[in-house]
């Protein structure tokens, strides 16, 4: 049974999404407080007692809580190495409040007030393209110098290991189906970022660079994950 | 750490241009020094110098003074533009969530309803919920309006009120809306004060205190509400509670519009930053005054509204005329 952490200060929408959420057969945890979630969901740095508490699959993030916000969260869970898949909810839905969530490393984002159907597709969504990046691929995959690790969302280059997020997984494994082709940047909005195509942000161009920063010897000039001008990009043959 | 992070995130390009003032300012006055000491010697030491050159050298540090004043004057408007627009902007993210909130939960609890086969008890449960939501969608749409609606223009139509009565009437609503015991609030004072004034608004101002002081009352819920009137012919309103309190550089700034207290992203008290702004526009409306005082934060706030135009006691409670009694 997948297991849903649920980080919502707002007592009358945490109970009503926990209700739903356990209906559909979720596991649901909920904490109300910003310090609180970074406690459950980083762990200390020391390494000691790491998680007693049982491993969450999904986290359902507020944006606006007591103590530390969301895109923080978010940020303090992704450098602590926790690739946990993020759905974040928010009274702010604007463009720019929904690009700013998914560069702070949330998976997928949907502003208040939402449909309920949406919000349990959502859910259901992200656990599934968890999968869907993890299975079918093969499970270590050689891209340039680097192996990686679908299963376990790791990228090994030599004896460095990388940990990789939901989207970046998501958007290398996209690029290794197709190798040899051009995806384009909608198609990677849409089926990445679960985004309208016409988007206009540079969260997919950051990512690139994130993940040329490991595959490529020169990030700068590279020679594997390559721009296609004007349409998207495309992973070289090897 | 994450607070500096935040702040500096939001704040960081207006104080850009703060700094190109405060550096305008800084190169005005050394440029005034350089032209005191290179112009005054000769201007004042050599004798036979030509009083066109002394007018020149009066007008000219006087043109450099209006130059500094009116760097530091534009410095200083900048100043409070850049303070207002912040608060603005965290009004729109506050009122943007106390409008959402409500709303996303009854369409949560709406949809819940309609999808799912929901037990009768849970029901009612969401029921209540649902109930709590829309108060809480009116609070906010009333403080809204009466943000609009209170100035500190005199009442049009002041009329005879009993202030203590209305007093009881505010913890009563109080305590029902916050759904709290009958010990959280203390009352004390007469059964009855008269003064002259607008009852509707000046039970908003109480009650706006009252709420205020619930919701900034931590665990600890003990609040008194104390009602007297003075021989100068003023009557008291104090609302004291044992909560939050505040820092005594946040007190000259808790009766601005759209002031709340931290950066709005990390809000754990709702609110719009307007509660306490139509308290003063209501009491001011009446000529009187608002204080607040807190020993500092954790030790609670006290605010004290002031009134003039106290009436004799039951001068015209029952419509009888001031003569008549006497």
């Amino acid at each position: 049974m997948p297991r849903v952490l649920l980080v919502e200060d707002e007592e009358h929408l945490a109970a009503g999404i926990r209700f739903n959420l356990e209906l559909d057969g979720y596991e649901v945890e909920t904490i109300a407080d910003g310090l609180r979630a970074v406690e459950r969901l980083v762990p200390p740095p020391d390494g000691a007692a790491p998680a007693v508490a049982p491993a969450i699959d999904l986290v359902v993030l507020d944006v606006m809580l007591p103590g530390l916000d969301g895109f923080q969260i978010v940020e303090r869970m992704r450098q602590a190495g926790n690739y946990t898949a993020v759905l974040m909810l928010t009274a702010k839905g604007l463009p720019e409040d929904v690009v700013e969530g998914l560069e702070a490393g949330a998976d997928d984002y949907l502003p208040k007030p939402f449909d309920l159907p949406v919000l349990l597709a959502r859910v259901k969504g992200l656990i599934r393209r968890r999968e869907w990046a993890r299975g079918a691929a093969g499970d270590a995959v050689k891209v340039g110098p680097a192996v990686v690790d679908f299963a376990n969302f790791e990228l090994r280059k030599g004896d460095e290991i990388v940990r990789l997020t939901l989207l970046e997984a998501m958007l290398l494994k996209l690029l290794v189906e197709r190798r040899g082709q051009v995806v384009t940047k909608a198609e990677i909005l849409e089926k990445v970022w679960n985004l309208n195509p016409d988007t206009e942000t540079r969260a997919v161009d950051n990512f690139v660079m994130r993940l040329r920063r490991h595959l490529e010897e020169d990030a700068r000039n590279p020679r594997l994950l390559l721009t296609v001008r004007g349409v998207g990009y495309r992973l070289a043959e090897e | 750490m994450s607070e500096v992070s935040q702040l500096s995130r939001s704040r960081r390009p207006k104080w850009h241009y703060l700094a190109v003032g405060v550096g305008l300012i800084v190169v005005a006055i050394a440029l005034t020094v350089a032209w005191g000491i290179l112009a005054a010697p000769e201007a004042a030491g050599a004798r036979g110098v030509a009083p066109a050159r002394v007018i020149a050298y009066f007008f000219g540090s006087l043109m450099f003074l209006l130059l500094i004043a009116g760097l530091v004057l534009i410095v200083m408007l900048l100043l409070r533009e850049v303070r207002l627009n912040e608060r603005q902007s965290n009004f729109v993210s506050a009122v943007t969530h106390e409008l959402k909130t409500p709303v996303a939960s009854l369409k949560l609890y709406l949809e819940t309803l309609e999808y799912r086969d929901v037990p009768p008890e849970r029901r009612a449960e969401f029921y209540r919920t649902m109930r709590q939501d829309i108060e809480r969608l009116n609070a906010t749409i009333n403080n809204v309006l009466n943000a609009a609606m209170y100035t500190d223009r005199p009442v049009a139509d002041p009329r005879p009120l009993d202030l203590a009565r209305l007093a009881r009437h505010a913890a009563e609503l109080t305590l029902t809306r916050h759904q709290l015991a009958k010990t959280a609030i203390r009352y004390a004072g007469p059964d009855s004060l008269r003064v002259a004034g607008d009852p509707q608004a000046l039970e908003t101002a109480v009650l706006n205190l009252l709420d205020n002081a619930v919701k900034y009352s931590k665990d600890k819920l003990m609040i008194e509400l104390e009602v007297w009137g003075d021989a100068d012919g003023q009557a008291h309103v104090r609302v004291r509670d044992h909560g939050i309190g505040m820092s005594r550089t946040q007190l000259p700034f808790i009766f601005t519009r759209f002031y709340r207290i931290g950066a709005e992203v990390r809000r754990s008290k709702t609110g719009t930053g307007l509660g306490l702004f139509i308290v003063r526009a209501i009491v001011k409306g009446h000529r009187g005054s608002i204080t607040v005082d807190s020993p500092g934060p954790d030790r609670g706030s006290t605010f004290t509204i002031t009134l003039p135009g106290l009436l004799e006691p039951e001068s015209e409670a029952n419509g009888a005329p001031e003569a008549a009694r006497a």
